[in-house]
Formats: structure tokens, C-alpha cells, sequence
């Protein structure tokens, strides 16, 4: 057992990392020891990242303990580069987390100076004079290949700068100097941020935190004003929208809906989510209310405006993509659906189910004439899978039963049509799916059926019947 | 006299807001005077959809209310395709009375049919079956259906569809009598539906009467099809043609009993009258089982028989 992590006290009393467990109760026989749990540690980290979400988009996380910020163009808002570091630094340790941070061109500096300097805003001129004194290991290289550069001589980042790079990419290979190059700014890295940057995106800082449902609409109403003109700019409405809210304890919840067409009406994307909230209202703990509101577009696509005219259709159609909104708000969007046919003649596979809040405006996609001309009529209602039934005395080879027997229930046939033979679908299915004889029958009751055969007579002499749908 | 005529104008006002919030003849109880010609045209914009049966339009008062409730309820689960046969055939001629008010204004899409399907129900008796509409005679175009998992939902989907009007019907099918869908909820309905002007259909699967605010219920039953027609008027021996449904009418303002078969013809889409049945074989429930009967003592009811005239219907569930 090894430390893997210590706080300051501990640093004071001479503990380390990678020490073991027996020789850090040897120095102090009363310390606290906690089992690592890197899963919750990762928990932890994310929620960090979610939090860091208020300074700007594009946060990445960096091995097990770090965060990148990518704060290009957003440090004004905070009122400058030292100003931010100071306010993240602030604010993380009065949730009672050990903060380092730095701010400099090149991430590669900023964690050197982070690691193993102070907290500062590294500016462009004096990169180098910061980077020079630190310690090699601040280039981020692995333990082996810091070892072996100190017993070279070569303790600091300064004495690399002085050497011939040729000799020491020989021995090393490129990876000493690549990590020089990314601390020094010459070489560009990317950091990967954790969620895609919202297309637009609004948001409103809070005095003082809200914590009722009709506060939350009532801002979102209002971000969702702000959106207008960015919308307006692009010519463009929000499909996807995301609520996040920035809880005052530090907690973030995003809150997605969706939208059948483009949307820009503040109104109506007020309605969204008053729909999400209420069927979230209990997932959602509120607690001390929120402090940030932000409204992302997460997906836009080119709004059509539409003049309306005088007999109504586009009040019409308007009406049902808010109804279809309001259902996939709040009972998700598979709830409501609609048909889609394919030219199939397998009666299963012949329709799909689509959901109605991507085949809006109804009808755009399904031709008009159904792919199989001839064939008999279908049944109203069709089971998704068809169930087995006992047959007795059917005409052989290819005739109907006389009587069934479906769900305990026994039912004389009076009159059949049929059969309609369906071949299977050799392309899809494999070579030993079999032929199906369907029947149109209709019991001495007046029930009407739609029975199938599975299997011809002369290949396969136990005749499996089934049911697959049922008549008006 | 002044005072007077607008006091009496106040008066007729009332009554016809009375009337109209009850679904009653405005005709039936004030005739005299000035203003039978204007009690009348209002009553006519009270949306009828005619059958154009006119046995079954005799008995509805001109047809099945467009702005509101309506119930439609079979006894076993096995009258299911039937009923939902009956309840497509009303939503394909509402389409069809609807569309054709828009046609008439150059709008060429028709409203949709929202269909609320219950989960035991789709379990018992399938899904809507996309061609099978087809060839019933509405367009799976403009059929949206969904599948809610409570009953809960399944009441707030049928209240926003009805309120929205963007549906031409809404359907709303639930199996047997649900302890949570009683009078409260079907009276919220109702209103819901006479103040959006659209019609809302129930659709009760193995369900037994009970107390709602439905203006008419009816009870469907499978019946024996005609033979096909053939080209020269004959009947195909044999075949299987239209479908046809036993409707008997449980619930109106008129109180003989009603019962007919109707025919619908998904071609021309239009329901009409079966006089005669093709067969007489009408099993009613004798002989279904093909163990032995149940002696009929197990089959007889728990409770004495109610005393007096029946009110209403004591709740089921």
C-alpha cells in the first residue's frame, strides 16, 4: 500500500507520494488514511469541469488531477487574465479544494508554471524567463526519462535550452524537445474539451439565486430573447436546445429538449422546457437555488419564415409541431410516432415506426402509391410478433384450417380466402426461412382473422399456423 | 319596455349558454317568439357529423357530435378489431368532413388522426397496422400514434391533443374500467374537447358501462360479413367483403334501446345499413369453449337485481 495523495500537513510532516503505508505510520502513528477511489476521484473531476463551464466552453481534463481552460476571448468578460485566475482560485478553495492554476499562452507552460511555480499570468515576453529556473520534470516527461536527464547534469529546463537539441533527440528520442517546444510556444497543442461548443449561446448571472420553477421560465424566457438576434444573424432556429443550470453550491444540471422544426420564438422555447421541467421535477434537486442560467443551441438549422396565410394552414401545421414538441418534452421523443412505409412485402417489415418530432411536416417522406400493387387486403390491427396457434384439419397441401384454436379459445371457420403466398425475403434472411401461406378467415361468430403457414406441405409436413392480425 | 326586452334578452342568453354547456336541443324549450330563427342558426353552428345512415342520425340528433366526448366500448377483447374498426371509420369520416371544408379553401394536407394506444391493449390485439389503414381508407400519412407508458400520461396526451386542435379526431383507447379514469377525468375531457370544438373518441376495450360524460356510448360487436360484390351485382360466394360491426346505442337522450349492423365501405368510405344478415350464425356466446360449459348457476350475478328507474351507471371500477 502507497500513498497516492497527501495534504499539506502531511507534506509539513515529511510524508510523500508513492511512500509506503507502513513507513508513513512509522513517521505519524495517527494518520488518517483514505482507500483511493479513482472512479469517484474522476466524478469529482468532472464536476469541477461542469463548474469551470461559467468561465468558458472549452474545458478539458488533464490526467487525474488537471484541467485546461481554453480562455481565448473570454478573460474580458471576467474583467482580465488576473483577475479570472484569481476569481477560479477564490471561489474552488472556499469549496475547500487545494487550487494551483497559471495562465499562459501554450498549456504545456501554464502546467509547468502551475506545477511547479506559482499562481501567476505568464505573460508572452517573459515565457521564457518563467520556464528557464523550473525543474525538467515540469516538461511533463515520464519518470525514466527525468532520472536519466539529472544524472546527465541536466536539472533544469534552462540547461536544456542551452544544449545542442541533436545529441539529446538521439538519446531521448523527439519526445524531450516536442514537450520543450509545446512549454516554450513553438509548437501548437490542442486540448480536447470535454463537450461540444454550442452554436449560440446566452446566458444570465444571477444577484441572487432563484430557486422557483416559474423563476427558472421566466429567465430562460429571457436568455431565450437574447438568442433572437444571434438567431436572426444566421438565419437560422434552434433545433436542440440545453438549459444549464449552475447550482450556487457548485453542482451543474443541463436540462435538453428538442424541437420538430426550427424554433426562435422565445415562447415557445419557453414551453420546452417548461414541459422537461415538469416531468424532471424530481430528479431535479434545487436546493439553494441557482446562480447562472445559460441557454445553448446545441443544433440549428435554417428557419423558413413563413408569411400566413388567410386560410390558416400554417397556423395548422404550427399547432401540431408544438403539440409534438410539447409530447417529446415531456414523455420523451419516442412516445409519439408515426408511419413510415418500405417497400417490403414481408407485412412486418413493410411499415417502421418513426418518431413524429423528425418526420415533421407529416407526409414529406412516404410516397404516394404502395410499393406492392397487387395483394390482398391487410388486416387494422397487426401483431408484432405472430402468435402460434393449434390448427385441426386443414385441406392439405395447401389449404385453410376448418377450426383453430388461438388463446384457449376455438373458432369455427366459416369462410377463408386465400392463400396469398409470401416468399421470404432471401436477400435479407438466410435460405431456411420459410414460405408463408396467409388466410383472410372469418369465424361462424363474424370474427375476421389473418392467419399464416409457415413452411410448404411437401418440404416440412408438421404445419406450424399462426396469427398475425385481425380484421375490422 | 326597454328594460323589460333586455332583460329577456339577458334571460334567452343564458338559457342558451345553459343549453349549449348541456349538449341539449335549444329547440326543444323555446320555439315562441322573435327569435326561434336565430336559436336555430346558432344551434346549427353546432358542429353534427352525419352518418348519413339516417336510422342512426334520427336517433343522435343529426349525428355524432364534432365537439366533443364519445365512447365506444366492447364487451370482450375479442371484439377488438371490430371496435377499432368502428371508431377508424368515424375518424376517416371526420377527416373526410373536415377535408372537405379545406379542400373547399384550397389547403390540400388533411388534420391528422392521433391514436392513443394502451399497452394491454396493443398486447391483446396489435398495433395499428400501417397498409391495413390503407386499405381501410385512411391515409397512415396523417395517423400519428403514441404510446404512453402510464394512464396518467396517456390522459395528458389526450387532453393536450384535444385542446391543441390539431388533430381532426383524437383517440384514446384504454382496457376495461380503470380505477383512475372515472367521471372527474372523462367531465375534464369533455370540456376540454367542446371548448377546443373537437371530437374525442374513448375507446374502451372489455370495458363494462359506467358513469362518464360521453354524450353517446355505443357498444360495437363483430357481425358476420356480406359476400364481395362482383361487377355485375352478384354477391362471390364464399368471400369475405366489407366489414361489418353490430352497434348498439347504450347511451343518449333518446331512450329506446337501438341496435343496427352497419357496413363500412372503405372505397367509398361510407357506412350503410346490413338489413340482412349474410348468415344467420350469430354464436352469442355459447359455445366458445371447447371444454364443457360452465353450469349457469356459476354465471349468474352477485347482487340483486337495482330497484326503481336506473339513473346511472355505478362506477365499474
Amino acid at each position: 500500500m502507497r500513498l497516492v495523495g497527501c495534504d499539506e500537513e502531511a507534506g509539513r510532516l515529511g510524508l510523500r507520494l508513492g511512500q509506503g503505508l507502513a513507513e508513513a505510520r512509522a513517521i505519524c502513528p495517527n494518520v488518517i488514511v483514505i482507500d483511493e477511489d479513482q472512479a469517484a476521484d474522476h466524478r469529482l473531476l468532472e464536476g469541477i469541469a461542469d463548474w469551470c463551464d461559467r468561465y468558458t466552453p472549452l474545458v478539458a481534463l488533464e490526467g487525474r488531477n488537471g484541467l485546461f481552460l481554453d480562455i481565448t476571448g473570454c478573460a474580458h468578460l471576467m474583467g482580465g487574465e488576473a483577475a479570472l485566475l484569481e476569481d477560479i482560485l477564490n471561489r474552488l478553495s472556499q469549496m475547500g479544494l487545494e487550487v494551483r492554476g497559471a495562465i499562459s499562452s501554450s498549456p504545456g507552460l501554464s502546467w509547468a508554471v502551475c506545477h511547479y511555480g506559482d499562481n501567476r499570468v505568464v505573460r508572452d515576453e517573459n515565457r521564457e524567463e518563467a520556464l528557464a529556473p523550473l525543474p525538467v520534470a515540469a516538461l511533463r516527461l515520464g519518470p525514466n526519462t527525468v532520472a536519466a536527464l539529472q544524472k546527465l547534469g541536466l536539472k533544469r529546463v534552462a540547461d536544456l535550452m542551452r544544449t545542442p537539441r541533436a545529441p539529446l533527440v538521439r538519446r531521448f528520442g523527439a519526445e524531450v524537445m516536442l514537450r520543450l517546444d509545446q512549454a516554450c510556444g513553438d509548437d501548437e497543442e490542442p486540448i480536447s474539451p470535454r463537450r461540444p461548443v454550442a452554436s449560440l449561446s446566452a446566458e444570465r448571472r444571477l444577484a441572487d439565486p432563484i430557486k422557483s420553477e416559474d423563476d427558472i421560465l421566466f429567465v430562460t424566457r429571457q436568455i431565450a430573447q437574447c438568442l433572437l438576434s444571434g438567431f436572426e444573424a444566421r438565419g437560422a432556429g434552434g433545433r436542440l436546445f440545453e438549459l444549464v443550470l449552475f447550482r450556487i453550491d457548485g453542482q451543474v444540471s443541463r436540462i435538453s429538449a428538442g424541437a420538430s422544426r426550427p424554433l426562435r420564438d422565445a415562447d415557445r422555447i419557453t414551453a420546452l422546457f417548461t414541459e422537461r421541467l415538469a416531468s424532471l421535477q424530481s430528479h431535479l434537486d434545487i436546493g439553494f437555488g441557482y446562480e447562472i442560467l445559460r441557454l445553448n443551441v446545441l443544433h440549428h438549422e435554417p428557419f423558413e419564415s413563413v408569411q400566413s396565410d388567410l386560410a390558416a394552414t400554417d397556423r395548422r401545421h404550427l399547432s401540431l409541431s408544438t403539440f409534438v414538441d410539447q409530447v417529446a418534452a415531456r414523455l420523451g421523443p419516442d412516445c409519439l410516432q408515426t408511419y413510415q412505409l418500405r417497400e417490403s412485402h414481408i407485412p412486418e417489415r413493410a411499415e417502421i415506426f418513426v418518431p413524429a418530432i423528425e418526420a415533421l411536416p407529416l407526409g414529406k417522406q412516404m410516397p404516394e402509391t404502395p410499393a406492392v400493387l397487387s395483394r390482398s387486403e391487410r388486416p387494422l390491427r397487426l401483431f408484432r410478433v405472430p402468435e402460434p396457434l393449434e390448427s385441426f384439419a386443414a385441406e392439405i397441401p395447401d389449404g385453410p384450417p376448418t377450426r383453430f384454436r388461438w388463446r384457449r379459445l376455438t373458432h369455427q371457420v366459416a369462410r377463408a380466402e386465400g392463400p396469398e403466398r409470401l416468399s421470404p425475403e432471401w436477400w435479407l434472411d438466410d435460405e431456411e426461412a420459410a414460405t408463408r401461406d396467409y388466410f383472410r378467415l372469418e369465424s361462424t361468430a363474424g370474427y375476421r382473422f389473418w392467419i399464416f403457414r409457415k413452411g410448404l406441405y411437401d418440404r416440412d409436413p408438421t404445419q406450424r399456423w399462426f396469427m398475425h392480425g385481425l380484421f375490422a | 319596455m326597454a328594460g323589460k326586452a333586455m332583460a329577456q334578452e339577458a334571460v334567452f342568453a343564458l338559457r342558451e349558454t345553459i343549453a349549449r354547456m348541456e349538449g341539449k336541443n335549444i329547440r326543444a324549450f323555446d320555439t315562441s317568439g322573435d327569435r326561434a330563427e336565430e336559436i336555430v342558426s346558432t344551434q346549427e353552428k353546432r358542429e353534427r357529423l352525419p352518418f348519413e345512415v339516417d336510422a342512426l342520425d334520427q336517433v343522435l340528433d343529426g349525428g355524432l357530435p364534432l365537439d366533443g366526448l364519445t365512447e365506444i366500448r366492447t364487451g370482450a377483447m375479442k371484439d377488438a378489431g371490430a371496435a377499432s374498426g368502428f371508431t377508424l371509420a368515424i375518424a376517416a369520416l371526420v377527416q373526410n368532413e373536415r377535408n372537405g371544408i379545406s379542400v373547399g379553401q384550397g389547403v390540400g394536407n388533411g388534420l391528422p388522426i392521433l391514436w392513443i394506444a394502451d399497452r394491454l391493449a396493443v398486447l391483446e390485439a396489435g398495433m395499428p397496422y400501417a397498409l391495413g389503414l390503407m386499405d381501410f381508407g385512411i391515409s397512415p400519412q396523417t395517423f400519428l400514434h403514441a404510446r404512453p407508458r402510464k394512464l396518467e400520461d396517456a390522459l395528458w396526451l389526450a387532453e393536450a391533443a384535444a385542446a391543441s386542435g390539431a388533430f381532426a379526431v383524437t383517440i384514446l383507447e384504454v382496457s376495461g374500467n380503470l380505477r383512475h379514469f372515472g367521471l372527474t377525468e372523462s367531465r375534464r375531457l369533455s370540456l376540454r374537447a367542446k371548448t377546443a370544438g373537437r371530437p374525442l373518441l374513448i375507446l374502451r376495450q372489455a370495458g363494462e358501462e359506467e358513469a362518464s360524460s360521453a354524450t353517446f356510448r355505443f357498444l360495437v360487436e363483430t357481425a358476420p360479413a356480406a359476400n364481395r360484390y362482383l361487377a355485375d351485382g352478384t354477391m362471390l360466394g364464399g368471400s369475405i367483403g366489407h366489414s361489418v360491426f353490430r352497434l348498439t346505442l347504450e347511451r343518449s337522450r333518446n331512450p329506446t334501446p337501438f341496435s343496427l349492423l352497419l357496413e363500412w365501405n372503405s372505397h367509398d368510405r361510407r357506412l350503410s345499413i346490413v338489413h340482412t344478415p349474410a348468415k344467420s350464425v350469430l354464436a352469442n356466446g355459447t359455445a366458445a369453449y371447447s371444454g364443457s360449459d360452465l353450469s349457469k348457476i356459476v354465471d349468474r350475478s352477485g347482487a340483486a337485481a337495482a330497484m326503481g328507474t336506473r339513473l346511472a351507471f355505478e362506477r365499474a371500477s
